[in-house]
């Protein structure tokens, strides 16, 4: 086990990695910008060293800094949480360069994850569909047509040079596909100087499912089932649970077993989340990995009773398992509600001010992970994310209870926050029904859900 | 302020940019090595009084000057380690409102503290100057003199690891706030 660990984040996944090395009985060290100095972090450690100005390029995304931080220290490992440096293969090599270990999969196993095409490639081989797509560019039209025809309509037309949904084009019919070619072909090439295109699946009304796995670095791996994040704004997660609502129970184990034998057959290493996009039939499509401990992690924790982040300090370690598949038991339902300092009614702005107020809810089943406190002043330079409300039930509608409760307990004075969306949802059919897609708050409108909630 | 001739106040000016060539490195030297609270040195009309860091341990190297560490939870510092728990989140500014005589030089990176070894308690400097590094992976980062004045008492020795923003070297100011020249004569 190490011998201290610095802690290289802010906000609440400091506070929640500080707890874990606690737990762990290992030292840390917070690692904080100027901003952060009267955080909730930097007041519970034992110890804190400022590593740079409010600018993250300065500060949290800063390598050297970090990096002299943990030696001036003398620590020997680094926590990246998330966010920030956290999947930086980059970071990871230059943190085993200084002989430090990076807590997350080795720099080796990042570098062969490090490219979306890449990784669905190397997980597609090992068994995982991923979204259907053309073969290679599109040479001409006719070619187009003939890969649209045997992928099936609707498809997206994606321009190879493009990212971040830049020029591209959804078209329903042969007859949309000529044109629309001809425009994303002239588009890519005054964008991105190379007008090559190819085409892919549109789907749907889907959503997005992702499954929890953990492996130790003797390649002894588990699932720890699947989330729903479904419950998305401009394609940041608000509300997860688990277990998802759009799978049956074998459809979540079949998918959970064949993400796992995928990860352990490619060689992935410590905790790690693999997201599928899961259409109206129940098709679920490889997306990508992501090689961190996850915002949403405590809903996995709450299922399980496994706590991810000790494990994924332990795995860095060096450490087994410890346990197997046999021993992992899903049991209940558990909901995770991300508190953003934002308005939910004027198009979700941050919110930035003094905490004047707060009061955490409690009972049966209800934890929040936070680094708010009455007080706490809410800089303006980072997220917007506050904390989390994890709710969790022995079924849906017990934990949809509490966490109707919880919510109502809740006092954040002083800040403007988005919880009345999240009281909003909670009463809303759709969800009640668990058949939220990723589209549907931004297609609806939050305004929507939130006039209804009223009525 | 009161109403002054302007050749009286250059005259005044005059005699204490002499003062401070002559007299103020020198002085400030003394109080370093002695580690004595306060120096006291009068010369014709003038009298000058140099105070060290307000806890009295000049030239001591760590928690100097308002740097407090917290009472409890921190372990002792290691040699070369910083100091544990030291961010109480109450840390003045670098220019104490009690103290406008001097302004603290601060740590431009996290890293380890090199003094530049022609730079000693005593010189003088202008703003801008370069007055030590701070070592961050083996680059160099200068720590820059903030204000014009004379090099007073370390607050960090050759070696030590030194946080982002930490304070490191008083420079004593020369003349003194613009508000209170006159006022003293």
């Amino acid at each position: 086990m190490f011998s201290k660990i610095l802690i290289a984040n802010r906000g609440e996944i400091a506070v929640r990695i500080l707890r874990a090395c606690r737990a762990l009985g290992v030292e840390a060290v917070v690692a904080y910008s100027e901003a952060d100095r009267e955080s909730l972090a930097v007041q519970l450690a034992d110890e804190a060293i400022c590593v740079g100005p409010a600018d993250a390029k300065r500060s949290y995304l800063s390598a050297p800094a970090m990096i002299s931080a943990a030696i001036v220290t003398g620590c020997d490992a680094i926590h990246p949480g998330y966010g920030f440096l956290s999947e930086d293969e980059g970071f990871a090599e230059v943190v085993r360069a200084h002989d430090l270990t990076f807590i997350g999969p080795p720099a080796q196993v990042l570098e062969r994850f490090a490219s979306k095409e890449a990784t669905r490639h190397v997980l597609g081989a090992q068994g995982l569909a991923t979204i259907p797509g053309s073969n290679g560019m599109l040479r001409d039209d006719l070619h187009a047509l003939e890969e649209a025809e045997r992928i099936g309509y609707p498809v997206l037309i994606k321009p190879s040079a493009g990212g971040g949904g830049k020029g591209m084009r959804m078209v329903r019919t042969p007859r949309e596909l000529e044109s629309a070619v001809k425009i994303c072909r002239s588009e890519a090439r005054s964008a991105f100087g190379d007008d090559s295109l190819y085409l892919e699946k549109w789907l749907e009304d889907n959503r997005h499912v992702e499954v929890q796995v953990v492996v130790d670095r003797f390649g002894h791996g588990v699932h720890l089932g699947e989330r729903d994040c479904s419950v998305q704004r401009r394609h940041q997660k608000f509300i997860e649970e688990a277990p998802t609502p759009a799978l049956g129970e074998a459809a979540r184990t079949d998918l959970a077993e064949r993400a796992i034998r995928a990860v352990v057959a490619a060689g992935y290493e410590n905790v790690g989340t693999l997201e599928f996009l899961v259409d109206q039939a129940g098709n679920a499509y490889f997306i990508e990995i992501n090689c961190r401990i996850q915002v949403e992690h405590p809903v996995t924790e709450m299922l399980t009773g496994i706590d991810l982040v000790t494990t994924q300090i332990r795995i860095a370690a060096g450490e087994p398992l410890g346990f197997s598949q046999a021993d992992v038991v899903l049991r209940g339902h558990a909901i995770e509600f991300r508190i953003n300092a934002e308005d939910a009614e004027h198009d979700f702005r941050p919110s930035t001010g003094v905490v004047e107020r707060y009061l955490a809810p409690g009972g049966p089943g209800v934890r929040i992970d936070t680094h708010l406190f009455a007080g706490y002043e809410v800089p303006p330079f980072y997220d917007s994310l506050l904390g989390k409300l994890i709710v969790w039930g022995p079924d849906r509608p017990t934990a949809i209870a509490r966490s109707l409760a919880a919510l109502e307990e809740l006092v954040i004075d002083g800040l403007t926050t988005n919880v009345a969306i999240h009281q909003a949802l909670l009463r809303n059919e759709v969800f009640l029904a668990g058949r939220m897609t990723t589209n549907l708050v931004d297609r609806v409108g939050a305004g929507s859900f939130l006039a209804a909630a009223a009525r | 302020m009161p109403a002054r001739k302007e050749a009286a106040r250059l005259a005044d000016h005059r005699q204490i940019l002499g003062l401070a060539d002559d007299l103020l490195p020198a002085l400030i030297a003394k109080l370093g090595a002695t580690g004595l609270a306060e120096l006291e040195v009068s010369e014709g009309d003038w009298k000058i009084r140099l105070r060290g860091p307000v806890d009295g341990t000049p030239g001591s190297g760590r928690a100097v000057g308002g740097r407090s560490s917290r009472a409890a939870g921190g372990h002792p510092a290691e040699p070369g380690h910083l100091d544990s728990g030291r961010s109480d989140g109450h840390r003045p500014p670098a220019e104490p409102a009690g103290d406008p005589y001097r302004t603290a030089a601060t740590s431009p990176a996290v890293g380890v503290y090199h003094p530049r070894a022609e730079i000693t308690s005593g010189s003088r400097v202008r703003a801008g100057d370069r007055i030590a590094s701070v070592d961050v992976l083996g680059i160099t980062q200068e720590v820059i003199a903030p204000v014009a004045g004379i090099v007073g008492a370390a607050m960090v020795e050759a070696g030590d690891a030194v946080e982002y923003g930490q304070e490191l070297v008083w420079i004593e100011l020369i003349t003194a706030p613009a508000d209170r020249t006159g006022r003293e004569a």
